[in-house]
């Protein structure tokens, strides 16, 4: 799994605070922790900086690549302040993110990649939104996305789709159909594109003490369907497990053997089934009540583990 | 060509909730009414049959609304000033049961008389909400709950920032009550979830899932009770619960229904208007599996318990 680490972002108080006070230490340390628990690209997302781009991107790229020689994502919709960053970086091959289909950022966003040789990830979401269902994303990418890196005569290898993980607490209906966008986008077009999630959203809105269980079982769901790159927190334990449990295809403690189960079921196009957990373990009825929410079996409500 | 018609079969089920006790049951009812019980989407009889038809609740005030359309105070007269009197004519405008609306204006002691009073006027199953402020309906509804302890009565009304005091008095003195969310399947299941986890059965929960007027956001309010009786129906256990709606209220606060004048002329008749409002709006509740509406004018009661005749009848 490659892992674009999110921490760097303004929505966290403390990266808030640390970039008013130009903190080098702080984003020092959370760049470098982030690739020793693994990311192999590190998001920054400091918001549109309208006023001060210029002086912001240079400044945190030139930190950040002080202390870590991979990729950074530049997480922003502010296309001047993505320029600003790409002049800056001087390591690995960036990653612009992001575009959609909306026919602006379609025009600007893979111009500029292409012109900085930067990798570019592109949402299947138009202007007028991101449709449910799975087929009308895949069309989205098929339709709108690839033909614009072809008209770019930029290779296939510099697009990351991104289909757009949405949230299981009010968007639930999208979460069996984004699962099958990413199974279906691998055959979308040869060579396959790249595809990319940001997987916590799929707990956006969901109490804190449940997210984390939300987003793993999802993880599995997805790596069940081939999913090998991804936005989200290095620092979950309890994540990286179930990707390295899924990898390395281990089965060596009941928490491992379902959520490979879980992984298979999916990959084959089939549904978890009761009997798949061991129910008088409160960990895995847990598991499996939460594949029931994610699939759209049951109405998500935040005591759902209560149900 | 015969045509076969396809028919589902749900693994789920609607819970029966009973309302109002008689005296064997240890009330003073002369009859309880029960809700619920589908096991198909609403009427059809070729599924599952129905075991209990929905049910009209009139709906009366403790003291005489200053807000109302002249159109109600016309129809009720002068048994509004008098909730004894104002039930006993709901009773034989057709009521399946009597909710009690307490206001801010009564004092602990002026909502135990008034719900006694309703009690002593008419066998009917009782539901009684406060007035819909926190403080103000665990004051008034917890004296209420006690002084009627056993009579199976629906407080209400829940909401999920405060549920907690309604239904530990409900618990504790063999009544039920009502949870309401705004039109929210999510919030809907969680105020279910939240009241059953503090022990309440869920046979003596109503869900009140909102709904908007005709014209006013019905059709929010019919998808989310759609959505709700498919989970159930699905084998969701925390949405197997009969549905009370609103639709007196709801219609009796639109421009259509509360204006007589300075309208286009096209809108016709203003009372005809007013009543076809009510009327049209409980009537699509009824047909998206409400089981309980609750009504202002008598002359809507009379229509609408045609409709509902003319569904459950096989």
């Amino acid at each position: 799994m490659y892992i674009i680490g999110e921490n760097i972002h303004i929505i966290s108080e403390k990266v808030k605070e640390a970039l008013a006070a130009r903190d080098r230490e702080f984003f020092i340390d959370l760049a470098v922790k982030q690739v020793e628990a693994g990311a192999k690209a590190v998001d920054i997302n400091l918001g549109p900086r309208k006023k001060d781009f210029a002086e912001v991107w240079p400044w945190i790229i030139e930190t950040v690549e002080t202390v870590v020689d991979v990729p950074l994502s530049i997480d922003t919709t502010n296309i001047d302040g993505m320029e600003a960053a790409l002049k800056t970086i001087k390591k690995a091959q960036p990653i612009l993110n992001s575009t959609s289909a909306d026919p602006d950022r379609l025009e600007k966003v893979p111009a500029l990649a292409k012109k900085y040789g930067a990798k570019v990830i592109a949402l299947t979401m138009r202007p007028e939104g991101i449709p449910i269902e799975a087929d009308a994303r895949v069309t989205i990418a098929v339709e709108q996305l690839i033909p614009r890196m072809m008209e770019l005569d930029f290779g296939m290898e510099n697009l990351i789709i991104d289909p757009l993980v949405l949230t299981v607490s009010g968007c639930q209906q999208y979460c069996p159909h984004l699962i099958e966008t990413v199974r279906t986008l691998q055959y979308a077009w040869d060579p396959a594109p790249q595809i990319s999630v940001g997987l916590s959203n799929v707990s956006n809105a969901v109490p804190n003490e449940n997210r984390p269980l939300i987003n793993r079982v999802y993880l599995a769901m997805l790596m069940g369907v081939g999913l090998q790159m991804m936005i989200a927190n290095p620092f979950d334990k309890d994540q990286n497990d179930v990707i390295r449990w899924i990898e390395t295809k281990d089965t060596s403690n009941s928490l491992a053997s379902v959520y490979n189960k879980i992984a298979d079921r999916i990959a084959t196009g089939e549904e978890p089934q009761s009997e798949d957990f061991n129910m008088s373990d409160p960990e895995q009825s847990a598991i499996w009540k939460t594949t029931q929410i994610l699939l759209n079996k049951v109405i998500y409500a935040d005591s759902y583990l209560l149900n | 060509m015969p045509i076969e018609i396809p028919k589902d079969k749900w693994p789920g089920s609607i819970k029966i909730v009973t309302i109002g006790a008689t005296s064997a049951e240890g009330g003073t009812r002369t009859k309880s009414i029960s809700v619920g019980g589908q096991a198909s989407m609403p009427y059809l009889h070729y599924e599952a049959p129905m075991p209990n038809k929905p049910v009209i609740a009139i709906e009366i005030k403790s003291r005489k609304p200053d807000d109302w359309s002249p159109l109600l105070v016309e129809a009720w007269g002068e048994t509004m000033a008098e909730p004894a009197q104002w039930a006993k004519k709901a009773d034989e405008a057709g009521a399946d049961i009597i909710v009690v609306a307490l206001t801010l204006a009564d004092s602990p002691e002026d909502a135990v008389r008034v719900v006694k009073s309703v009690l002593s006027a008419t066998g009917l199953p009782l539901i009684v909400w406060g007035p819909g402020q926190v403080e103000k309906d665990n004051e008034l509804l917890v004296p209420v709950s006690e002084a009627t302890n056993g009579e199976k009565i629906v407080l209400g009304i829940c909401e999920d920032k405060n549920y907690r005091t309604i239904v530990a008095t409900a618990m504790a003195n063999g009544h039920l009550v009502q949870a309401r969310t705004p039109m929210d399947v999510n919030l809907s299941k969680q105020l279910n979830i939240l009241i059953s986890d503090m022990g309440m059965p869920k046979e003596r929960i109503l869900m009140d899932p909102t709904t908007g007027a005709l014209g006013y956001g019905i059709e929010y309010g019919y998808s989310v009770m759609e959505r709700l009786r498919l989970a159930a129906l699905q084998g969701d256990a925390m949405t197997q619960l009969p549905m009370i709606v609103t639709p007196g209220y709801e219609t009796w606060k639109t421009k259509e229904s509360k204006i007589g004048e300075g309208v286009p002329e096209g809108w016709g008749d203003w009372k005809a208007r007013a009543i076809n409002w009510e009327t049209l709006t409980a009537i699509a509740l009824v047909e998206s599996g409400a089981d309980i509406v609750v009504l202002r004018h008598p002359e809507s009661v009379k229509r609408v318990k045609g409709a509902i005749e003319e569904l459950v009848t096989v």
